[in-house]
């Protein structure tokens, strides 16, 4: 290579490495404003003031949904497994909005720690299949969980 | 290898060159894009949690790679531009932005088709859909760029640049559903397997239409090019040759 395209093409790398390094730790010393939301564990580290306008994040706890008979209003309580946070939102929910399911709801938390949300969004996995795959899959586990208990019935006999 | 290079760097040996791919690139891309659009639309199962819904990705998955390719594309003909100024790859890498900017308006576009329905929202400012959308703006700053510098070594030089500065935002897109957390989800993992999550027959019309995709952006791209060819070399000698016999 000549030298001038040497030296060309080291100022090209030298500014390239420059500036990724830059973007890089701002990026780093940003990171917790390009979270989309807060997790239940950091509400409950009290990162958050109450009235401060946030977006949540977790899985919709089994057996937590409780609709209101008149209204719109449900509460739900989302957990990361950790730490819960009890929602209140008065609103239409997406369609995938079940127990176990992944949400992102946006509001603000009350002195009380009720959690208010004025939207819900569903957040989705990664993991796509038809319907007759997942029902195999739920079959296969219902038939792994059986045979486990079964096995420890067995135990618990001998 | 530096023969090889140079040659690439001949505008007219590459014209000649793509001129012969162009007919089997199409029959490829058209048989491609055909097994993949029907087996997509018509018999992928519905999945288990969107339903019909599924068939989006079909179309968004490629246009959102084949734009996350082209910004490191047009930022490798920007370096080659400023250090060994070819000629070709400047013409490269001024044909690729408008083509980057479609993929990725395209990408934008499916993905809000999408989540309206499954997020309950067309638009959240999570890391992944702002990075995309900074890219977005990159390629319409590379051509607002490349149209408002009237010398085109000047334009050349400017583009190169702001393309090499601007791919640091492409690993930012591609990991940014690792690093923060997100709305969108994470990269899927493949199956072999049929009885698991992401089993072949979700992902093998995927791969085919991530290629018939490909396939129509190095056809879009070679197109563009060997027009910006025959309009930049258009004094030269074989040029003038060309016009003459497709006119006699």
């Amino acid at each position: 290579m000549k030298p001038h395209r040497r030296k060309t093409l080291g100022i090209i790398l030298f500014i390239t490495a420059g500036l990724s390094l830059a973007i890089g730790l701002s990026l780093y010393a940003l990171s917790s404003n390009i979270d989309l939301f807060f997790t239940p564990t950091q509400i409950a580290a009290g990162e958050v003031q109450p009235g401060q306008r946030i977006r949540v994040g977790g899985m919709v706890k089994e057996g937590s949904i409780r609709h209101n008979e008149q209204q719109l209003q449900v509460n739900f309580i989302t957990t990361d497994y950790a730490h819960e946070v009890d929602v209140q939102y008065n609103g239409i929910l997406p369609d995938l909005f079940r127990e176990g399911q992944g949400i992102v709801a946006e509001g603000s938390v009350t002195p009380e720690g009720q959690f208010v949300a004025s939207r819900v969004l569903a957040k989705h996995d990664e993991n796509y299949m038809s319907v007759e795959v997942k029902a195999a899959m739920d079959a296969a586990e219902r038939q792994r969980v059986m045979e486990q208990s079964q096995a420890q019935m067995q135990e618990g006999f001998q | 290898m530096w023969l090889w290079f140079s040659k690439l760097g001949s505008p007219r040996w590459f014209y000649e060159l793509s001129g012969r791919w162009l007919p089997w690139l199409y029959g490829a891309m058209a048989l491609l894009l055909l097994v993949g659009l029907t087996w997509a639309l018509l018999f992928v199962p519905e999945d288990y949690q969107q339903g019909h819904t599924i068939r989006i990705m079909y179309i968004h998955v490629p246009v959102a790679s084949i734009s996350l390719a082209c910004f490191p594309l047009m930022a490798i003909a920007g370096a080659i531009t400023l250090v060994w100024k070819m000629k070709l790859a400047d013409m490269v890498a001024k044909c690729v932005a408008p083509i980057g900017l479609w993929f990725t308006g395209l990408a934008l576009a499916t993905g809000a088709i999408w989540g309206e329905p499954i997020w309950g929202t067309w638009w959240a400012w999570d890391a992944r859909l702002t990075s995309m959308l900074i890219q977005f703006f990159l390629f319409v700053g590379v051509i607002a760029l490349r149209s408002a510098i009237e010398s085109p070594d000047a334009a050349a030089r400017a583009c190169a640049v702001l393309a090499i500065v601007g791919a640091i935002n492409v690993p930012i897109i591609k990991y940014s559903v690792e690093w923060w957390n997100t709305l969108h989800q994470p990269a899927s993992r493949i199956s072999m397997d049929a009885m698991s999550p992401n089993p072949p027959e979700i992902w093998v019309p995927l791969l085919i239409m991530i290629s018939a995709v490909y396939l129509l952006f190095v056809i879009s791209l070679l197109l563009r090019t060997r027009n910006e060819i025959l309009v930049r070399e258009r004094r030269s000698q074989w040029v003038t040759d060309l016009i003459a016999r497709s006119q006699s």
